[in-house]
């Protein structure tokens, strides 16, 4: 009769065991045990990822070769068009170069971009987040601006070996430095909780006062040098109204975001050529 | 034996649940849809196999499970390891060999590792309506998809076992 009673609360006796074993380890091995089941399972998910493009190839393999003439045309002008913004914005980097020395300016950050692929989406009410195929092997660092054609996609929290996981912008835990375009005072951005029904929404507090949105005069608001990880001037979103925050002195409201950030394929990561100093956030 | 085969065979079947779950929940990710399954991981391991073995693959389920989800690491593994000691403490009131009861016990786990999930979140998200809309929504959808992947679930591990030559009856069938 006691063997049976022993029986019954084996599992919890089990259970107790593994929380208190769980709550003794010490946290470096709990990382090595993530990173270990993680790269476990990445190979799958690259794997299913070059799939996806053997059946893109396949797919545009079938399509006619007029349809593959009109498509080269096409890419043609786009290219010289893209050859032309090239040269001019060239010739304005030169301007910009001219005047900061000029002026005798610091040298602003720079950074190189590194395209990446979306391997996997995971959308949900608890997370925000997007697996690209580039990781240590690309020499991705944690916390690198992830951006897209729209503006801002994210920020690199996890570097694996070959992949990382970029939290999006519209994760409740993004914030972000942000400024209303034409106006040089720095406001928070910060990701909300997603219905999941309509596009992509995130908040914007800290603003002046003086500054009013509407629908039919929408402001665009836009990435600060403030905080490092991003460089100016990349689109956040709109913002169509502005109400008194908690504060009452300054004001709130909603961003609304692109939403091809919620189908994205393909994203460009900021890699600083200066790494900023940790401590004194500083080039 | 330290460890039953069959415990093989469930952790592989539940990592394969688990990929085709995020690769669904990738290509929806423009819809409000998502499906959260992780209810079916810990029923026939909990009701087939002797606790060492089932404490065994429940651990390595959850521990790949949190590996692969943006979650506090272990959160996943006490949750199903909690699920699964209450279902291993009362398994002998369930029928393992049909797939009625397996159903019922992993909708209600389902669920629980929704809401727990949920607690994990943290106040800031619990003040947001949208995230109680997209937790329904994220409810409603996984016990629809539950009916169907379910039995497709627990069939497909019976079927590993006759593939693999393996015991196909629990260790210890209720009594009736």
């Amino acid at each position: 009769m006691a063997k049976l009673r022993l029986d019954k609360v084996k599992p919890l006796v089990a259970l107790g065991v593994f929380l208190a074993a769980w709550w003794v380890i010490p946290t470096t091995v709990k990382s090595f045990m993530q990173v270990s089941f993680a790269e476990f399972q990445a190979p799958a998910w690259v794997a299913t990822s070059y799939l996806d493009d053997l059946e893109g190839f396949w797919a545009r393999r079938s399509h006619s070769k007029v349809e593959l003439i009109e498509a080269g045309r096409d890419l043609a002008r786009i290219k010289s068009l893209y050859q032309f913004n090239a040269q001019r914005n060239r010739t304005l980097e030169l301007e910009v170069e001219r005047l900061e020395a000029i002026l005798n300016l610091p040298s602003r950050r720079e950074f190189r971009y590194e395209v990446a692929r979306v391997i996997r989406r995971d959308l949900s009410a608890w997370w925000q987040h997007l697996i690209i195929r580039k990781g240590r092997d690309f020499d991705i660092p944690v916390g690198a601006a992830v951006v897209f054609s729209g503006g801002v996609v994210g920020r690199v929290v996890e570097v694996d070996a070959f992949t990382s996981r970029v939290e999006l912008i519209t994760s409740p835990n993004f914030r972000i430095a942000a400024r209303f375009e034409g106006d040089e005072r720095p406001v928070v951005y910060q990701g909300a909780p997603q219905s999941g029904f309509g596009d992509p929404v995130g908040s914007v507090r800290d603003a002046p006062q003086d500054i009013m949105a509407s629908r039919q005069a929408p402001l665009q608001l836009v990435s600060t040098r403030l905080g490092g990880s991003f460089p100016p001037g990349l689109s956040i979103g709109r913002v169509t109204w502005l109400e008194p925050g908690s504060s009452g002195i300054f004001q709130a409201g909603q961003v609304e975001l692109d939403p091809r950030l919620l189908s994205l394929h393909e994203v460009a990561v900021l890699i600083s050529l200066s790494p900023t100093d940790s401590v004194n956030n500083a080039p | 034996m330290l460890l039953d085969p069959r415990a093989i065979v469930f952790f592989c079947a539940n990592a394969l649940l688990l990929f085709l779950m995020l690769l669904v929940n990738s290509a929806l990710a423009a819809s409000p849809v998502y499906l959260l399954l992780l209810g079916p991981m810990v029923v026939l391991p909990a009701l087939y196999l002797r606790h060492q073995s089932y404490f065994i693959c429940t651990l390595f389920s959850g521990l790949w499970v949190d590996a692969a989800l943006p979650v506090p690491f272990g959160l996943c593994t006490s949750g199903l390891l909690l699920c699964g000691a209450f279902v291993f403490m009362t398994r002998s009131r369930f029928r393992a060999e049909h797939n009625y009861h397996p159903i019922l016990i992993a909708h209600g786990l389902n669920f629980f590792m929704i809401g727990l999930l949920s607690l994990a979140a943290g106040f800031p998200e619990w003040s947001s309506v949208a995230f109680w809309i997209q937790v329904a929504t994220t409810s409603l959808a996984s016990h629809g998809a539950l009916l169907v992947v379910a039995p497709w679930f627990f069939n497909f591990e019976r079927m590993l076992f006759m593939l693999f030559h393996l015991e196909n009856e629990p260790e210890e069938l209720p009594l009736l």
